[in-house]
């Protein structure tokens, strides 16, 4: 995150209150986007997520405070031009029945006026880029499936290239399997065209997911912590915040973290050509029954302990190739999945070919207790 | 001519009683002479497409505005139902003295007026409710684009109110054609002079002549509402009123390629099976 250039959406004591309601629906909310990062607003029904998020796109015009976006004052600019530079995303798709998927995708570069090879372009390039076939350009929307659809939303709302995007609860209205496909879509988008995103979400998991920072809201639009999600997963700031992560906060950390961020151990490791006495030296060390060979940066296998001194040197024991290995990409609930069902009770991090180290139950219980972003930094 | 109508009995449609009702019907002098079935039926279908033309515009842009700005919806229920109660013949019984007095004589003006006043209430609530019944996603999603808000009513709304719309205008329509013939009962003439001249002069032939005349010229009413219907529609609204995928995948797929189901022609043939289970709702 680049902290020190101007964040890409400033809100500044924005508040809304709805004709003929007593109190506000968001009251005095303060928050920075940071450029090119995803926000999400998440909380109670009530606690004025969307409201908050349409008022970025004046969708609702709020009562008092001001909306910058890259440093201008969203109400300076006609809603209509200022909506036609942000993209938007919402639940229901909300895609246009009576037009094919091409000419959903082109709507804002057409009102902007492009030239028509231009749109017919732009609209491949797009449907490319969100993983739609061309073949489908033609089609309805009714001719295709919700996930579909959804990625059809998606490539509308990125059509004229904007600099922000607002998703409001994008992936609502599909079913987990597709719900978890699009978010990993949306990961890897994102990798590419390095938007500011703020998305709206009732699903804890979703924001932890896709997240740099999440805003927790409470009820009256007040936001109660802003913070990275393993921060706010490992130092909730109060009661409210540690009741609704809930109880499992540690193991949703464990979704969070990667292998990668753990510091890397060798563990009850020698190499191929080491004798008896050092195997038995590195085992005692590691409290182990095992121990793994290696030759060179090639993981070659365990040995059981007990078959040590039996005049065989090292290379000549039975030794296995265990299953049980991870990749540092992969995440710390994929090595605990591992190490469960490894007989060593180790997971060998295996970086494409590379022995890096293993992973332990105690490594992991340990990376927890410290701050894992901050060991990976 | 209105008022002599009444005032000359000669003027009748003078048909001996034992003419047999297809003898009159297929009779081609009764078609051309004067008076003749199609100098009758010119009447009724001028004055018909004037009550539907001035309905229509009175009627479907109110209601496509006011449905669109969410405004004046007790309002409107209000008085779609006063206009429902409208008792058309009695309008245009109590308009003929006060046209008699503005020296407009008996017709057209207090039938075109109740006709006009059973026609705009439905048409009106027709195009209210279907405006209003858009998908509240595909008008989020306009604005959110930077549509202005008379985009969102006439690129959105109004196409997709369309069917709904266009059936309003229908029913509204040959409601009118089928009520116009009272037109002859209030010193006018039209189809209806068949009805009313038979009754009068006790010839049952006449009046079932009359009566198919009416019924042919308000179903072919329908019929003409429904053509215009498909040439006006755009493609892309046209099928938003069909059945939904099967049946239009199987006339996409004449050779039947598509295979045994329907979902495997939605773009997923070629992806994982179970994937691709999953991804459809």
């Amino acid at each position: 995150m680049d902290t020190d250039a101007l964040p890409a959406l400033r809100l500044r004591a924005v508040r809304k209150r709805f004709p003929g309601s007593e109190a506000d629906a968001v009251q005095a909310l303060d928050l920075d986007v940071p450029r090119g990062s995803i926000v999400s607003l998440i909380g109670p029904s009530g606690c004025g997520k969307t409201t908050t998020l349409r008022m970025i796109n004046r969708l609702i015009e709020p009562t008092g405070g001001r909306i910058e976006l890259e440093g201008t004052d969203v109400s300076d600019v006609p809603a209509t031009e200022l909506r036609r530079g942000i993209g938007y995303v919402i639940q229901q798709v909300g895609l246009f029945p009576h037009r094919t998927i091409g000419a959903n995708i082109g709507t804002v570069p057409r009102a902007l006026g492009w030239a028509k090879a231009r749109i017919a372009e732009r609209t491949e390039e797009l449907s490319d880029l969100v993983g739609l076939e061309r073949v489908m350009l033609d089609r309805y929307p009714d001719e295709l499936s919700g996930g579909q659809q959804q990625r059809v939303g998606v490539a509308r709302a990125l059509a004229a290239d904007p600099p922000v995007l607002l998703m409001d609860e994008p992936f609502g209205a599909v079913d987990p399997i597709v719900r978890t496909r699009l978010q990993s879509e949306l990961l890897d988008l994102q990798e590419r065209v390095k938007k500011t995103i703020v998305l709206v979400t009732h699903d804890l998991d979703e924001a932890i997911r896709l997240s740099d920072r999440i805003a927790l809201l409470n009820v009256g639009g007040v936001i109660e912590q802003y913070a990275s999600p393993d921060e706010l997963l490992r130092a909730p700031a109060n009661d409210f915040v540690a009741e609704f992560v809930g109880d499992d906060r540690s193991m949703r950390r464990l979704t969070l973290a990667t292998v990668g961020d753990l510091p890397f151990e060798r563990g009850p490791v020698v190499d191929v050509a080491a004798n008896d006495l050092e195997a038995q030296k590195i085992m005692a060390a590691h409290r182990s029954d095992w121990v793994g060979l290696t030759e060179g940066e090639t993981f070659l296998g365990w040995i059981d302990g007990h078959e040590l001194g039996s005049g065989r040197t090292l290379n000549e024991l039975p030794r296995f190739m265990p299953a049980a290995q991870v990749t540092p990409a992969q995440s710390l609930r994929a090595a605990l999945e591992v190490i469960m069902t490894s007989r060593t009770s180790v997971a060998v991090i295996n970086d494409a070919g590379r022995f890096r180290g293993v992973v332990t139950l105690e490594q992991i219980r340990a990376g927890l207790a410290g701050d894992l972003a901050e060991q990976a930094a | 001519m209105s008022a002599a109508t009444v005032l000359a009995p000669l003027a009748q449609a003078a048909v001996p009683r034992d003419t047999g009702v297809f003898e009159f019907l297929l009779d081609g002098q009764r078609w051309t002479g004067s008076p003749g079935i199609l100098g009758d039926l010119l009447d009724t279908v001028l004055l018909c497409a004037a009550v539907i033309a001035l309905s229509i515009v009175l009627a479907v842009p109110l209601a496509a505005y006011l449905a669109h700005e969410r405004k004046a919806q007790l309002a409107s229920a209000w008085v779609v139902n006063i206009g429902r109660a409208i008792p058309t013949f009695a309008i245009a019984g109590l308009l003929v003295p006060v046209s008699l007095r503005g020296g407009y004589g008996f017709e057209p003006w207090p039938i075109f007026i109740a006709l006009t006043l059973l026609t705009v209430p439905p048409m009106f609530l027709s195009t209210y409710v279907a405006v209003k019944q858009v998908s509240p996603g595909a008008v989020d999603a306009a604005r959110a684009v930077g549509y202005t808000e008379r985009d969102v009513l006439t690129k959105v709304e109004l196409p997709l109110a369309m069917t709904v719309i266009f059936t309003g205008i229908r029913v509204a329509s040959v409601q009118v054609v089928a009520t116009e013939p009272i037109r002859a009962f209030l010193g006018g003439d039209g189809l209806g002079r068949y009805v009313r001249d038979g009754l009068g002069q006790r010839n049952q032939n006449l009046v079932i002549a009359g009566a198919i005349l009416i019924a042919l010229l308000a179903g072919g009413t329908g019929l003409l509402f429904t053509a215009i219907e498909r040439l006006v529609k755009p493609v892309g609204v046209r099928r938003l009123g069909r059945p939904k995928r099967a049946g239009r995948l199987q006339s996409a797929d004449p050779l039947g390629l598509a295979g045994e189901g329907t979902e495997g022609t939605a773009g997923s043939a070629d992806r994982d099976p179970v994937v691709a289970a999953a991804d459809r709702r």
